[in-house]
């Protein structure tokens, strides 16, 4: 009768205590890169019903942020702005681009541009714009360098990790309140050179939430 | 041999497995994967968020465009006010007096200050100066571009224009005149006379000469 087991069954042992950790340590590695929000979340970009590019539109031309998204100061959500914001000025300009047609039917029957969402967060969480902005967080540092964009991508992961990331520490983003549309501000040189805590402007400190009822309601 | 043959097959399939799944921050036009997302949609709105619900009727029949048009948001009825928005002061939301004349003066419930004007300029910078640009002279950058504007917004600094009442301007923002569109959606009512008041100083500024 052979053997059950061959002889060099004998090496499966050794196989194992040589190889498994680094298996172990290679899934470890799969699931910390390729899970993470990082990876699921930055850079999404989809496709938008309209041509629009914040590069022309923000960057180019330099129109502040708060001319089309104009309830992000006075409300929890920025807006996507209606067809009528953009009416003000292609009632005037590129009148007949096929490109705009969508938007030109939209302002005459009122039937809605369907813009596909990019920054979504979960419903179990809660995001206020205004607070960030009273503070003065700039939009760059949650979504980045829009005024570069031809179509908007995620920028950041916004995930649990990335929002407690800035909550615990937040002096490094904040920045003078009129500031906070401003895409050029860079933290690393503009930031530096300002210290939130001698701000004359500035009647409190600033205290975000890190207990979990401040951001799930 | 069979071993290294072996090896470099299994590195050929762990690279090629990588490069397939890309790496932090590629592009992509897929939307994000969420393992456990049983509780990301639940039943509630969002803002601007579509409801199928008011979707099943056809527009041509429906008695409003509540109805129809598939808006989570519900739009108030023609004729319905909201509490606390009948906005019958008519000096502030319609920059008339009682005399139903444009007012030549702020109304009574907005105070000239230092802050004011700043407010005024920072929103003047927002929302006119694509077009008017910074000193009212209409040669904003977004009518330089694309072909240029069909009709050019007017100057500021038109002799015309200066001699008009402080609430004409306000009264151009919240209604519009000729091609400017109303801008009353976009900047709510105490902007619009902070607007006023730095249109005013622009125009001040511009002629020392003819300033009182
Ligand atoms: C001319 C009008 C206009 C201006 C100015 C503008 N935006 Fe937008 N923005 C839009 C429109 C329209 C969309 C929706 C289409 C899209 O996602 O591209 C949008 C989308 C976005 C989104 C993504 C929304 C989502 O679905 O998650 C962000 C973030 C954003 N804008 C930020 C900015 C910032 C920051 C600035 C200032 C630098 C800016 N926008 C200036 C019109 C504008
Ligand atoms: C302040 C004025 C202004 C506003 C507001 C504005 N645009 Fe524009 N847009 C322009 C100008 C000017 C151009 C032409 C730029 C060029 O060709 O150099 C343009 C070009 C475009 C183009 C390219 C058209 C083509 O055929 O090349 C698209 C698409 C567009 N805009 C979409 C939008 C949308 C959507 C909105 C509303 C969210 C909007 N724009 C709001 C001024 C504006
Ligand atoms: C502290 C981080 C932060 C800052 C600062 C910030 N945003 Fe956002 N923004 C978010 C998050 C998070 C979302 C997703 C919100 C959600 O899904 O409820 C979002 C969503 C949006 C959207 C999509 C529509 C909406 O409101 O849900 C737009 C447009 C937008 N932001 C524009 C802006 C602009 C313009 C500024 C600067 C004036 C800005 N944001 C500043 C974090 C930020
Ligand atoms: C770049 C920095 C930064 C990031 C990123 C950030 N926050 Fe904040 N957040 C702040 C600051 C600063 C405050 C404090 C404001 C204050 O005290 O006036 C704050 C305050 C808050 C508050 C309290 C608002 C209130 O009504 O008191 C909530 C809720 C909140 N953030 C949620 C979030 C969520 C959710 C995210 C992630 C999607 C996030 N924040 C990401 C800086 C940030
Ligand atoms: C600064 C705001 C903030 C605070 C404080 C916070 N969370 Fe979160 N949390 C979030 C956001 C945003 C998400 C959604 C992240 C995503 O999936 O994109 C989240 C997601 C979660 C999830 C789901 C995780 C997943 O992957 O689906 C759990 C569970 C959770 N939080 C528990 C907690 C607990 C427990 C605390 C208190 C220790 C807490 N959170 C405090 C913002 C916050
Ligand atoms: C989209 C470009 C655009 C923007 C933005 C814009 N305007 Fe105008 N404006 C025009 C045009 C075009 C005219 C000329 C209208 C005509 O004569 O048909 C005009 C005319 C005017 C006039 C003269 C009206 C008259 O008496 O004939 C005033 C005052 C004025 N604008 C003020 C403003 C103010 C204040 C803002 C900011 C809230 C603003 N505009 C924003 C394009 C614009």
């Amino acid at each position: 009768m052979p053997a059950i087991f061959p002889r060099w069954t004998n090496n499966i042992p050794l196989a194992v205590a040589v190889l498994g950790p680094f298996a172990l340590a290679g899934l470890v590695g799969f699931v910390w890169y390729y899970f993470s929000p990082k990876y699921t979340d930055v850079g999404y970009r989809p496709i938008q019903p309209v041509p629009f590019s914040h590069k022309l539109h923000a960057g180019d031309m330099g129109m502040d942020c708060r001319y089309c998204h104009n309830t992000v100061e006075r409300a929890a959500v920025a807006a996507v702005p209606p067809a009528a914001t953009c009416m003000n000025c292609h009632s005037l300009v590129k009148t007949d681009s096929p490109r705009l047609k969508l938007v030109r039917d939209s302002f005459e029957t009122g039937e809605t541009i369907p813009w596909v969402r990019v920054h979504q967060l979960p419903d179990f969480a809660f995001f206020d714009h205004r607070p960030h902005l009273a503070a003065g967080v700039g939009c760059s540092s949650c979504h980045g360098r829009i005024d570069q964009m031809t179509i908007v991508e995620m920028d950041q992961p916004l995930s649990m990790g990335w929002c407690l990331e800035c909550h615990r520490n937040p002096e490094p983003n904040l920045r003078p309140v009129d500031q906070i549309t401003n895409m050029a501000w860079d933290p690393a040189t503009d930031g530096k050179a300002y210290d939130a805590a001698k701000d004359p402007k500035r009647k409190r400190d600033v205290n975000p939430p890190e207990h979990c009822s401040g951001c799930h309601r | 041999m069979a071993r290294t043959n072996q090896i470099q097959a299994i590195a050929l399939c762990l690279g090629t497995l990588g490069a397939l799944a890309g790496c932090q921050g590629n592009r992509s036009e897929l939307p994000p994967v969420h393992l456990i997302n049983q509780m990301d949609f639940q039943q509630r709105f969002d803002a601007q968020e579509v409801n199928e619900f008011f979707q099943t009727v056809d527009c041509a029949k429906a008695h409003n465009p509540n109805q129809c048009e598939g808006r989570a948001a519900r739009l108030p009825l023609a004729g319905t006010v909201a509490v606390g928005q009948l906005h019958d002061d008519d000096e502030l939301y319609r920059g008339r007096g009682p005399d139903g004349r444009l007012l030549d003066r702020l109304p009574a419930a907005i105070k000239l200050s230092t802050e004011l004007m700043a407010r005024g300029e920072e929103r003047y910078n927002i929302y006119c100066q694509p077009c008017h640009d910074y000193t009212g002279g209409g040669q904003g950058v977004a009518t330089q571009r694309g072909g240029g504007f069909s009709v050019a917004p007017k100057n500021l600094n038109d002799p015309q224009i200066r001699a008009m009442p402080l609430g004409h301007f306000f009264d151009v923002i919240t209604n519009g005149k000729g091609t400017m569109m109303p801008y009353a959606a976009q900047i709510p009512a105490q902007d619009r006379w902070a607007i006023s008041v730095w249109v005013r100083t622009l125009q001040v500024a511009r002629t020392p000469e003819e300033a009182k």
